[in-house]
């Protein structure tokens, strides 16, 4: 029974990874890095993207655009979930070793933002300074590796680390040169001098001889021919100056209607409760199935083997974060697959959710009064009747509600979901703030959208317990 | 029709039952006393099965009930009374009655139903079909357990401390019930505490202690002559309370 369910799902997923067709050039990026990618009006666009809509354009293929974190983008290539990736990415050997990189497309100067009225007036006085960088960014390298002193600050995005910066949790931070223009604020300043230049390049799967050779003619021809440093000058500048209308109606403009950001926000709001719910009825399913196979083993001790699975999945999914399972399930189990990034996180959340599940209705079923249960026995009521009449009817009275608390822990899980580029809310508030450049309003929205998505679930759950227990009076 | 073969039963390394024999007649109603945690209660669940005796026979109608693939149709024929009554919480009084023998296919829903009403209005309980098990006192709770068991018409009621847990103006309501069964020509076997009523109510008495039966009587053997030392010590040990 579970195998079938679970080979139709994997069906299910495969068919709808077919829709991939031939010619589409997947690019993957990570979309909070203007001008070389960033949103606008609802779109992925920049530096970047015109490179490979003219590489995408010279293979004739159209060219599909994937918004995952930036940790994530080897990975995708190496796993031919996307052909290209390219979000302004240093050449270096270690990545060198995973993918084959592009010629240089652009020179990046890694430099040393600081409020004005900073002492550190040149990179080498950095000692033993707190520091902001981008995870896995050149910066990081660079300061791990030659500057062991320095203490790190490693945050996700550009713009968490600047926003240590206005709050002094950090005495700089060490960036790209062009986006560092476009964040920085009125009290900062770039110091002129770069701790390290290198040079951006794009990637490939290893042997992916054909993709390689068109992409370099491509940005050969655009160096040579000026048309980067032109795309360069069009995207830049393009940061809107939020921090100076300050009004709270002014950012809610700026974070919600303006360049339909709404959208963003409609979008998260559809994945995070489609994946949650999605995730319920089969953490339900799964944890139903776990939990009656580990019953019947229980009371009549069939099924060995079935039960030492179903504790194992608990075991595992229950002692291990749900982000690492996420990741496992797109990027290790299907691997090489073009897959729904929306199912996988249906099926990820749902295989997460199964344990506690199982959980959740083991602890049901042993509240269940023992005396109620020999009862049923001593009336001559097989096994089957004593659970489907005595055991699960009163058990269900301690599993709904907790089921409730499931649902509603699911909602807020699912925001991992933006490690492989699924948009939910969470999600969908970094990418607005990416282009308001104010983390602030749009976090306050998101979570003041969850608070209510959870009341308003927490109320109908209430009801329906009242509801519940009305029908036994 | 019930006959006990030396059962043994032990909790892990804890000895509770040493090698029990007890023949049953029918028509029988026999009395279980002895101290507290001597094994009473175990030796009534392991009649009908409810716990699996480490070794021994039960043979009830001819047939053994250990290891038997018939055992939940014999079952039936075996009525058990909790002491804490154990009705189902989310069913009604009525859904409590007819719950085995509709799910069992004794009798249809229907007939059932009207067998139920019956038997509640017999026990002045017809008002409380509809009623659910925590709207009722514990003499009607009890009663209506009985009855829960009655309707599937066993040969045999095994009764583990019925009245123990009633307020004491309620014990006479569940007592009179018994006595009504009893006179239908049920076979039962009671455990109590109430001497009296064991005294009064039951043809056979039988004195158990430390896992073994060390008295097995009439009443007027058991309580007005006895000759077993533990029985001379238990009883006078009751009398002083
Ligand atoms: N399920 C069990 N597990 C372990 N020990 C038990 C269990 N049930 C009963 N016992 C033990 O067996 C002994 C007899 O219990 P019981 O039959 O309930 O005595 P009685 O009914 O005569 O008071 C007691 O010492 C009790 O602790
Ligand atoms: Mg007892």
């Amino acid at each position: 029974m579970k195998k079938k369910i679970f080979i139709l799902l994997l069906l299910i997923l495969m068919v709808s990874g077919c829709g991939k067709k031939k010619e589409e050039l997947v690019l993957v990026t990570e979309a909070g890095f203007a001008p070389y990618e960033y949103y606008e009006n609802g779109e992925i666009v920049g530096v970047d993207i015109d490179i490979c809509k003219r590489i995408a354009k010279e293979l004739g293929m159209e060219l599909k655009i994937k918004d995952v974190a930036f940790d994530s983008i080897i990975n995708e290539v190496k796993t031919k979930k996307s052909d290209i990736g390219a979000a302004g990415i240093s050449h270096t050997d270690e990545r060198a070793r995973e993918v084959d990189f592009t010629n240089n497309y652009m020179e990046s100067k890694q430099v040393l933002v600081v409020k004005k009225d900073s002492y550190l007036k040149s990179p080498s006085m950095l000692s033993d300074e707190k520091i902001a960088v981008q995870l896995g960014t050149v910066a990081d390298t660079y300061l791990t590796e030659k500057v062991p002193t320095v203490k790190i600050v490693r945050e996700k995005k550009f713009l968490a680390a600047i926003q240590d910066l206005i709050d002094d949790k950090v005495s700089g931070v060490v960036m790209d040169e062009v986006p560092a223009k476009e964040l920085i604020t009125s009290d900062m300043v770039i110091l002129e001098e770069p701790l390290v230049i290198d040079y951006y390049g794009m990637v490939v799967r290893k042997g992916n001889k054909k993709l390689l050779s068109i992409a370099n003619k491509v940005i050969d021809e655009m160096k040579e021919n000026g048309s980067i440093d032109e795309a360069l000058l069009e995207h830049m500048g393009v940061k809107e100056n939020v921090s100076k209308k300050n009004s709270l109606i002014d950012k809610f403009y700026y974070s919600v209607i303006y360049d339909g950001r709404y959208k963003y926000i409609i979008e998260g709001i559809i994945n995070t409760i489609i994946i949650a719910i999605g995730a319920v009825i089969l953490g339900v399913l799964f944890g139903g199935i776990a939990s009656i196979i580990r019953n019947i083993n229980g009371n009549t001790g069939k099924l060995k083997i079935l039960n030492l699975l179903a504790k194992w999945y608990v075991t595992v999914i229950r002692g291990t974060p749900v982000i690492l399972q996420l990741m496992i399930i797109y990027y290790v189990i299907f691997k090489s697959a073009q897959v729904n990034i929306v199912l996988v996180g249906i099926l990820s959340f749902g295989i997460n959710s199964g344990a506690y599940v199982a959980e959740i209705i083991r602890a049901g079923i042993q509240s269940v009064d023992k005396g109620q249960i020999e009862a049923g026995y001593a009336l001559g009521l097989p096994y089957r009747y004593v659970m489907s009449k005595i055991v699960i009817p009163e058990a269900l009275k301690n599993i709904l509600p907790a089921l409730g608390n499931e649902f509603i822990t699911l909602v807020k899980e699912t925001s991992v979901g933006a490690y492989i580029g699924i948009i939910e809310l969470t999600k969908a508030s970094d990418i607005i703030a990416s282009r308001t450049y104010d983390y602030f309003f749009p976090l306050i929205l998101v979570a003041l959208i969850y608070l209510l998505i959870t009341l308003v679930l927490t109320k109908v759950f209430n009801t329906m317990e009242e509801r519940l227990n009305h029908a036994r009076d | 029709m019930l006959e006990i073969k030396n059962l043994k039963k032990n909790f892990s390394d804890k000895k509770v039952l040493k090698g029990i024999s007890l023949k049953v007649e029918k028509g029988e109603i026999i009395g279980i006393i002895g101290p507290s945690g001597c094994g009473k209660s175990t030796f009534l669940r392991c009649i009908n099965l409810l716990e699996k005796p480490t070794s021994g026979h039960i043979i009830f109608e001819g047939d053994d009930l250990i290891d038997n693939d018939n055992l939940e149709v014999i079952r039936r024929k075996i009525g058990m009374v909790f002491q804490q009554f154990n009705l189902f919480e989310n069913m009604t009084v009525l859904d409590n009655i007819i719950l085995a023998p509709v799910l069992l296919k004794v009798m249809t829903k229907e007939e059932a139903t009207v067998e139920a009403k019956r038997l509640l209005k017999e026990i002045d309980l017809l008002d409380k079909a509809s009623f659910y098990p925590n709207e009722l006192s514990g003499g009607q709770k009890q009663r209506v357990a009985i009855i829960r068991t009655l309707i599937m018409k066993p040969e045999i009621i095994l009764f583990d401390e019925p009245t123990s847990a009633l307020d004491p103006e309620m014990i006479g309501e569940v007592t009179q019930l018994m006595r009504k069964i009893a006179n239908d020509g049920m076979t039962m076997l009671i455990v109590s505490h109430e001497m009296n009523f064991i005294k009064n109510f039951c043809n056979r008495v039988i004195f158990m202690a430390e896992g073994v039966i060390h008295a097995d009587g009439s009443s007027s053997d058991i309580f007005d002559n006895p000759k077993d030392e533990h029985l001379i010590n238990f009883l006078s040990k009751i009398k002083n309370v």
